[in-house]
Parts: C-alpha cells; sequence; structure tokens
C-alpha cells in the first residue's frame, strides 16, 4: 500500500462526523418519504377503521375524480403564479432602494429583515386583521378615499387576493435580502463605464443591473415557487381556507385529508402528488439555470 | 457635497423600505396597547388614545402565553444546539477532508433536506405517533434541527473554508493529533461561522408553524405560533389578546435581529435557502 495511513483514518473520521446528519435526515426526512410513497398505496382510513390493505393505484384515481383536490391544485398553482412574481417584483424594487448610498444602514436592514423573521401565521394574523370589514386599516383606509368598505375575506375572490398580497408582502422581504446580495456584487467600473457611454439610467438597469443580477433572481425564484406550491400558514390564519373552500390549498387540503379526516392513504397520495410537483419545478429550474450558465 | 433633490430622494427611498417593514409590526404594537372599547371604535384610531397594558395582563393571565413562550424556548433552543453540532460536524468533514465525492455529500444533503415539510406531515404524524413521540419536545427538536440542517451546513462549509489549512497542518507537524487540531484549532475560530448558523436554526424554528400544530397541538405542548393562531374561537376573533402575545412573541426574534443584523445578512446571503 503506497498510500499513507493518515489517509485511511482521514476516511474514518470523514465517516464518523457525517453519521450523525445522515442519522438526522433518515429518520425525518428520508424514511419519512418512503414511508409516504408506501402509504399512498395503502386503503389506510382509521376513522373507518380500514387496516392498510394494498390498494393500488386507487387513492390517485380518487384523486383524479376529487372535486376538491382540484379545487386546491387550482388555488395553490394561482397563489403561485400571482406570488412568485409580485413578491419579485416588491423584492427587486425593494433591494434597488435598499442598494442606495445610505449613510445609515441598520434601519434599511431592520426594515427587510423584520419581516422575513415574522412567523408566517404571525404575518396572517396581522393582515386578518388589516382586512378586517369594520375595524381593518384597508378599509379605512377605503372610507378616507370615499369608496364604500368590502368584505375582503368572506368573498371568496377578495379572499384570494387579499391573501395574495399578504402573502406577497411576507415573501419580498427575502427575496429583497437575496437580491441584495446580488446586487452588491456587480462591479462600480461597469456602472462608471456606463456613464462615461452615455447611459440612461433605465438603459443601465436593462443592459448592466438585470442581466448580471439574473442568478440570484433565479435562485429566489426557485426556493420561492417552493414555498409558494407549499402555502399553508397565511392562508390557515387568515380565512382557514373559507369562505368554503374557496382559499384552500393543496397543503391544507393533505393536511385535513389525513391529520384530521385520519385517512392515511388518501392523504399519502395527494402528498406524494405535491412532492412530485416540486421535484418537477425544482428540475426545471435546474435545466434552465445550466442552460443559463451554458450560454 | 450631493445636490438636495438627492438627499431628499434617499430619504424618501429609506422611508419606503422602512415602512413597508415595519408597519405592520408597529400596528400591532399600538393596537396592543388600546383598550377593547377604542378597538372597536369607527373611525378606526392609528395612536393609542388611553393607552394600557391591560391587554398584556389578560394575555398571560387567560392563555398560557408564559407556557407556550417556554416550549419555544425549549424547541427553538433544543433543535439549535442539535442543529449546528451535526452540521458543524458534517460541514468540517467536506470542507477540511480529503473525502471521495464530498461535493456530491454536500449536494445530497441539501437536496435531502430540501424535502417539502408539506409532505413530511403526513409521514412523521403516523410515524411520531407509532413512536410516542408526539406531543413532546424532541418530536418537534427532530425535525426542525432537520430542517434547517441544509442552511446550516452550507453556512459553516463555507466559513471552515476561509480558515486558513495552514494553521491546522502546523498543529498537526507539532503533534497534535486531527481531532485535537480540530479542537484546539478549528473550533475556537469557528466560533462566528457557529453563531450565524445558530442564529438562522432559532429563527426557523421559533418561526415554525405547520409541524407544530401537526406534532404537537396539545395545549401545554403549543409552540407560541400554534398557541396565539389558536386563540381564535368558533366566532370571535380575540384581537387585544392576539395583539398582545403577538408582540410578546416578537421580542426575542426583533432583539435577535437588532443585536445580529449584519451577521444574519451575510448566514442568509451564504446559504439563501427559505422563503
Amino acid at each position: 500500500m503506497g498510500r499513507p495511513r493518515r489517509d485511511l483514518s482521514e476516511r474514518a473520521l470523514g465517516f464518523w462526523l457525517l453519521l450523525p446528519a445522515f442519522l438526522l435526515l433518515g429518520l425525518v426526512a428520508v424514511y419519512p418519504i418512503l414511508h409516504l410513497i408506501y402509504t399512498s398505496f395503502l386503503d389506510l382510513h382509521l376513522a373507518y377503521g380500514t387496516r392498510g390493505e394494498w390498494a393500488g393505484f386507487a387513492n390517485y384515481h380518487r384523486l383524479l375524480e376529487d372535486a376538491r383536490f382540484w379545487n386546491a391544485l387550482r388555488v395553490t398553482l394561482l397563489l403561485a403564479l400571482v406570488t412568485v412574481p409580485g413578491a419579485a417584483l416588491l423584492g427587486l424594487i425593494l433591494a434597488l432602494l435598499a442598494n442606495l448610498p445610505f449613510t445609515v444602514k441598520w434601519p434599511i436592514r431592520l426594515g427587510l429583515l423584520l419581516p422575513w423573521a415574522m412567523p408566517l401565521v404571525f404575518a396572517g394574523l396581522i393582515f386578518r386583521w388589516f382586512f378586517e370589514s369594520d375595524y381593518g386599516v384597508v378599509n379605512d383606509w377605503l372610507r378616507r378615499l370615499g369608496f364604500s368598505p368590502l368584505y375582503w375575506l368572506t368573498n371568496p375572490k377578495l379572499a384570494f387576493w387579499a391573501i395574495s398580497a399578504s402573502v406577497i408582502w411576507k415573501t419580498a422581504s427575502f427575496m429583497a435580502l437575496v437580491l441584495l446580495a446580488g446586487l452588491q456584487t456587480i462591479p462600480r467600473e461597469y456602472y462608471e463605464a456606463a456613464q462615461v457611454d452615455g447611459a440612461g439610467p433605465w438603459q443601465t438597469f436593462w443592459r448592466i443591473t438585470l442581466p448580471l443580477l439574473l442568478p440570484s433572481l433565479l435562485v429566489a425564484l426557485v426556493f420561492r415557487t417552493l414555498t409558494a406550491l407549499q402555502t399553508f400558514d397565511i392562508p390557515y390564519a387568515m380565512t382557514g381556507g373559507g369562505p368554503g373552500i374557496a382559499t384552500e390549498t393543496l397543503a391544507m387540503y393533505i393536511r385535513t385529508q389525513s391529520v384530521e379526516n385520519l385517512d392515511f392513504g388518501y392523504g399519502s397520495a395527494l402528498a406524494v402528488f405535491l412532492f412530485l410537483l416540486c421535484m418537477g419545478v425544482t428540475m426545471v429550474y435546474l435545466r434552465f439555470i445550466t442552460r443559463q450558465e451554458g450560454e | 457635497m450631493r445636490a438636495p433633490w438627492f438627499r431628499l430622494g434617499l430619504w424618501v427611498a429609506g422611508l419606503v423600505v422602512v415602512v413597508n417593514g415595519l408597519f405592520p409590526a408597529l400596528w400591532i404594537l399600538f393596537t396592543s396597547l388600546k383598550t377593547e372599547a377604542e378597538l372597536t371604535r369607527i373611525p378606526i384610531t392609528y395612536w393609542p388614545q388611553e393607552p394600557t397594558l391591560d391587554n398584556y395582563v389578560r394575555a398571560f393571565r387567560e392563555a398560557p402565553l408564559l407556557r407556550y413562550f417556554a416550549n419555544s424556548l425549549v424547541v427553538a433552543g433544543g433543535s439549535t444546539a442539535l442543529c449546528v453540532a451535526v452540521a458543524a460536524m458534517a460541514a468540517y468533514a467536506l470542507a477540511r477532508l480529503r473525502l471521495a465525492y464530498a461535493q456530491g455529500i454536500l449536494v445530497a444533503l441539501v437536496a435531502l433536506a430540501m424535502f417539502p415539510p408539506a409532505t413530511l406531515v403526513v409521514p412523521l404524524f403516523q410515524i411520531f405517533t407509532a413512536l410516542g413521540l408526539r406531543n413532546t419536545y424532541l418530536g418537534l427538536i427532530l425535525p426542525h434541527a432537520a430542517l434547517s440542517l441544509p442552511v446550516a451546513v452550507l453556512v459553516l462549509y463555507s466559513f471552515f473554508k476561509t480558515i486558513p489549512r495552514d494553521l491546522e497542518a502546523a498543529a498537526l507537524v507539532d503533534g497534535c493529533t486531527r481531532v485535537g487540531a480540530l479542537r484546539h484549532v478549528v473550533m475556537p475560530l469557528s466560533g462566528p461561522g457557529v453563531f450565524t448558523a445558530a442564529l438562522l436554526a432559532f429563527v426557523n424554528s421559533w418561526d415554525e408553524f405547520l409541524l407544530a400544530l401537526t406534532l404537537a397541538p396539545a395545549r401545554e405542548m403549543r409552540t407560541l405560533p400554534v398557541g396565539i393562531t389558536l386563540y381564535q374561537g368558533e366566532y370571535l376573533f380575540p384581537w387585544p389578546l392576539i395583539s398582545a402575545a403577538l408582540v410578546v412573541a416578537m421580542v426575542p426574534v426583533a432583539l435577535v435581529i437588532a443585536l445580529f443584523q449584519e451577521r444574519i445578512v451575510a448566514g442568509l446571503t451564504q446559504g439563501a435557502l427559505k422563503g
């Protein structure tokens, strides 16, 4: 053996150092997902006393014919479609503003960090009160502007928009923090050169800032999309999925079917669907990012 | 210096960022100081007219807010300690040891822990029920630690990469063992990285709702987000109580942010993973 003994002990040390991480993830991520996939093929409904017989694809067939599932999928996708670009846009504006040469920086950082650090349900609870029909801030502003107050949380359409606005506010700050870091990596010389060439602020933004910000923007978009597909906390706190099931998301429906109705077989099939949806989104983004880098 | 219009623009820009970020928090703070009568007045008031601490007294007396607070501290503290310890070992191995597939393992660790929590709810509910881990601290500490693991590994990995290898090599030459070099050279230098990872893990756990709601719903085991959200009754929304409780629950996180802003921003952008 030509290789020194230290290499071997290094391998052993590496094994022991990595073992706890593997154990932790194995216990609360890998094994549960395998268990989930297995359960999705069982007829396991504790409330009906079924004992977990093999059911093949029965749960998945049921999913195709379940109007409430399609509603939840529609709500989830619409929410992602509205709040991901919404948060990106608001986050970009906040990042551009925060990147200006302030002499005192801590209030700006506080303004970005506090919404990020606030639990999602707390944002939901606060915005629930903002959109309250009698004593809410939003209707107060409408009244002052001469409009009649609206029933934000009891009207299905308005409830969706109230939730979207709250999600956008809550998640834009994270976007802004990531984009701000991206902005700060753009070399100053690029802007100086643009100035010499006589480029206006608009041109500078489209030709320099945005293209160079694209990698950070893509990373932020991937994570925002993944969390958008799992939206639970804010609608749970604001409307509980109501009125009726108008604002029920997939994550809420999964929890209702499994934890509340104790239909683990069907709940698992729903969760597997969400899992595949998230994986699919990640793959699409990864392909997009690698193609970007290849160019 | 700069033109006056530029400074005015700067002020406006700063105000937009600050007001956008702080308005909801300031709004609950002011609301929590209002009397119940003032809360149901139209038109609504923004600044409390007759400030009172009654809501805070009620929040502690009528609901087990103190218990929720203690639960959150135990769960967030426990999961932070576990997460950082496990992540530091893994990150050190990946950053400093000559391991085959280190890059692959790093990617896999991060990818593994990216599993959507919403899908983990169903199997963890079943498994933890079977193991008797529901409504226990350990039953929340384990998943919370795992959820923060990728961020912690990434933060610590990039931190360990910045510690010069020569320092360790020198210790080894001086007759230190590998573990000895780790304890006497690397660990004292890793304070800032460990601290950043710990801050992020703590905030993650303090804020987590879905798993806490599902795995520890018993009244005496609820964390702050769960306890406060479940205040709402069937028909009435006890806003005075909730606003005071929200303020109390936000104090530790607000303190952490105020004290360690720069470190949090640095950590967030190193392991930018959470929305």
